[in-house]
């Protein structure tokens, strides 16, 4: 009977993974940012402007991710250019 | 030693006024001296919930303002004995409702009642905040749906950090409450399982509400759902707060009933 039906409800039959999916996701990235510093947004803003002022690197090429350890925090930052340039 | 328990969830229409009366109720039957407040300013409903609109005279800002004695705004139930509540006014001036006068309202009711209970208006401004703001302990009320459990991610993280025990350094214990559940939407997977969103709010599950025709009725006439004890939703409530009090409980009304064909016919459930 159920899988008849959900013959019928293709579309519907997953939606609830759907869900908890998406939710995972954002629940995840809610959570980093709720542990985050205020000032973090224009840290990583002023970092990117200097970063760029000295290299060729392109904003994709900066990566940057806040860790909050329980005794302390950690700023990762990862930056990629062309050598020889 | 009374408890202050703040019933809260973030999104809106979720079932946080509908808890706290039919919570409320079930823990003054228990015997316990219970009162509600209305935290939701502008918005207040948990009166009409509790069927005691029409003896409204003064409110939680009436009181706060020194306006009105506490003991002439608190409303006792006309059906259970230590039951009372305070309603929330219906005035726009939400800035008068400050942390001190709450906390001196809380602290007034705390001398002469066990359970403290505040149903958080929605969102995260100030109503919200000051309803949460004086626990000793929550229940987040979520429906199975990715905004309201988004919302009540966000609220846990309020309460373990905007909270006077957060900044005493301890955290207030959190349970779940999920209503409007249905399970036979969970079993064709249109619908979160309960397994899910616990899973995903890592708190506790206190219980399981079904979406259930019994609550629209009771809101009707003005009766919190646990004086139903023919309604699921009722049941339901009432074994949510055994399992509060620390009864051991298993939970019902989580799988589809097995209907049978005279009743699948005639008869949808309450
Ligand atoms: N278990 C349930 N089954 C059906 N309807 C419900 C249930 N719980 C709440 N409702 C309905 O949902 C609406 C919002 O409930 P309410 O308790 O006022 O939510 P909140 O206080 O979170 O805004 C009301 O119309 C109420 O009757
Ligand atoms: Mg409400």
């Amino acid at each position: 009977m159920k899988r008849l039906r959900s013959l019928f409800q293709r579309d519907n039959a997953a939606s609830a993974d759907v869900a908890r999916e998406r939710l995972m996701v954002m629940i995840s990235q809610d959570r980093l940012q709720r542990n985050q510093p205020d000032f973090l947004p224009r840290l990583q803003k002023e970092l990117i402007e200097v970063i760029l002022r000295y290299t060729k690197s392109s904003q994709e090429d900066i990566q940057i991710s806040y860790h909050s350890l329980p005794q302390q925090a950690q700023l990762e930052l990862n930056v990629t250019w062309p050598s020889r340039s | 030693m009374a408890k202050v328990v703040v019933v809260t969830s973030g999104k809106g229409g979720v079932g946080k006024t509908t808890s706290c009366a039919s919570i409320g109720t079930a823990l003054a039957l228990q015997g316990f001296r219970t009162v509600l407040i209305d935290f939701d300013v502008g918005l207040r409903n948990l009166d009409l919930v509790m069927g005691c609109e029409r003896r409204v005279v003064y409110d939680l800002i009436n009181v706060i303002s020194g306006e009105a004695k506490l003991s002439q705004a608190l409303i006792k139930d006309k059906r259970v004995d230590g039951l009372f509540m305070l309603p929330a006014s219906q005035t726009r001036d939400k800035d008068a409702l400050t942390q001190d006068g709450v906390e001196k309202v809380i602290e007034e009711l705390k001398a002469d009642f066990d359970y403290v209970i505040c149903d958080s208006p929605a969102g995260i401004e100030r109503g919200a905040m000051l309803a949460m703001y004086f626990a000793d302990e929550a229940i987040v009320v979520s429906n199975p749906e990715v905004s309201s459990v988004r919302d009540s991610d966000r609220v846990i993280g309020l309460l373990d950090s905007k909270t006077r025990m957060a900044e005493n350094g301890q955290s207030v214990p959190a349970r779940l409450l999920v209503t409007r559940y249905d399970p036979e939407r969970v079993e064709l997977s249109e619908m979160m399982s309960v397994k899910d969103v616990a899973e995903i709010l890592a708190i506790p599950v206190l219980g399981v509400i079904p979406e259930s025709e019994s609550v629209l009725k009771a809101s009707n006439q003005g009766v919190p759902v646990v004086h139903d004890q023919q309604a699921d939703a009722g049941i339901a409530y009432l074994d949510a707060v055994a399992r509060f009090l620390g009864e051991d409980r298993p939970m019902r009304f989580i799988t589809p009933e097995r209907k049978g064909f005279l009743s699948r016919m005639f008869g949808g459930r309450r």
